[in-house]
């Protein structure tokens, strides 16, 4: 009886060991996934420069349309593939890099998809660029730098780029245009992407505030009989 | 456990090449047109592709190198 008893508790306590050994093992997997899937989020960002690749396609009537066409075909599936999982048809697990919060509303690279297409088909490139280039790379990099330096710096760092990108894009405009133009867009791809909005991802907001910003001072301009939009930055091939 | 692994093959099979390889060529294309239509016929108009494909290349190799890192490091994990 107290042979089989001390048998039971030692493989109790076998058991025991080996359930919190496998506990480890499955959260340090975990822990890793969760890590990549960190990087693999902010490159995801930064490799979304590499749409403006779309101006420098030649200026030729067929190309035009597709220009129009692919956009919106390649949005849409986004739009089918995210309700199918939203749904419960596609299995979340499947979705690598997506956050907890998006596991029941659409995920941000939707936003951003659907931002890029409505920069595309209704902004100039002047002011289509530097918003695209404030998605793609300030914000990862307050992301980056929120973790080490804190919030009000990596703020202080994400506007000081944003100036830049609307700096490069707009440089041979008139100094005030300049000015004016980097302040604002700035300022709209910041604020973008400090408020958190319950049906507007970050994602969306870092490329939709500026430019709508912009397009309104632009469109404000011309009402004065000013043309202050500069010359192309993106000539195609 | 296997879906770890099913999702961190797919990421190196399909993802990471894509993620790290597209930037790269269009910074490039970007250099490429720079150079043969800016540079040697001395015109400044395509000075924004230099400055884009500079852009595209420097900001991706900052977050690109972590990026392998990470996934190097998962993998010995695994």
């Amino acid at each position: 009886m107290l042979f089989s008893e001390m048998s039971a508790k030692e493989t109790l306590k076998t058991t025991k060991q080996r359930m919190s050994q496998y506990q480890e093992e499955l959260l340090e997997q975990l822990n890793a996934i969760e890590v990549d899937a960190h990087w693999f989020r902010r490159v995801f960002h930064t490799f979304a420069a590499s749409f403006l690749f779309y101006y420098l396609l030649p200026d030729e009537e067929w190309i035009n349309l597709l220009k129009i066409i692919i956009p919106i075909i390649i949005v849409a599936s986004m739009v089918v593939t995210e309700y199918r999982r939203l749904r419960g048809i596609l299995d979340h697990q499947r979705f690598f890099g997506l956050r907890n919060y998006e596991k029941n509303r659409p995920a941000s690279y939707l936003y951003f998809g659907i931002a890029v297409l409505l920069l595309f088909l209704f902004f100039p490139q002047q002011i289509a660029i530097p918003c695209l280039l404030c998605a793609a790379f300030t914000d990862p990099i307050i992301g980056e730098t929120r973790f080490y330096l804190g919030k009000k710096k990596a703020y202080v760092i994400g506007f000081v780029i944003s100036v830049f990108f609307f700096l490069i894009t707009w440089h041979q405009a008139s100094w005030w245009v300049v000015i004016l133009v980097s302040v604002i867009g700035a300022s709209g791809a910041l604020v973008g992407e400090m408020k958190k909005l319950r049906f507007f991802d970050d994602d969306f907001m870092i490329q939709m505030l500026p430019a709508l910003l912009l397009w309104l001072f632009w469109q404000g301009s011309l009402a004065l009989g000013l043309s202050i939009l500069p010359a192309k930055m993106i000539l195609p091939i | 456990m296997l879906s770890i692994q099913k999702l961190l093959l797919r990421l190196e099979l399909w993802f990471a090449p894509s993620l790290l390889l597209v930037p790269i060529i269009v910074s490039v294309v970007f250099l490429l047109e720079w150079y043969t239509k800016g540079y040697i016929t001395g015109s400044s108009e395509y000075n924004g592709e230099l400055i884009l494909g500079l852009l595209l290349i420097l900001g991706n190799l900052l977050f690109d190198i972590p990026f392998v890192r990470s996934i190097r490091t998962l993998k010995k994990k695994q």
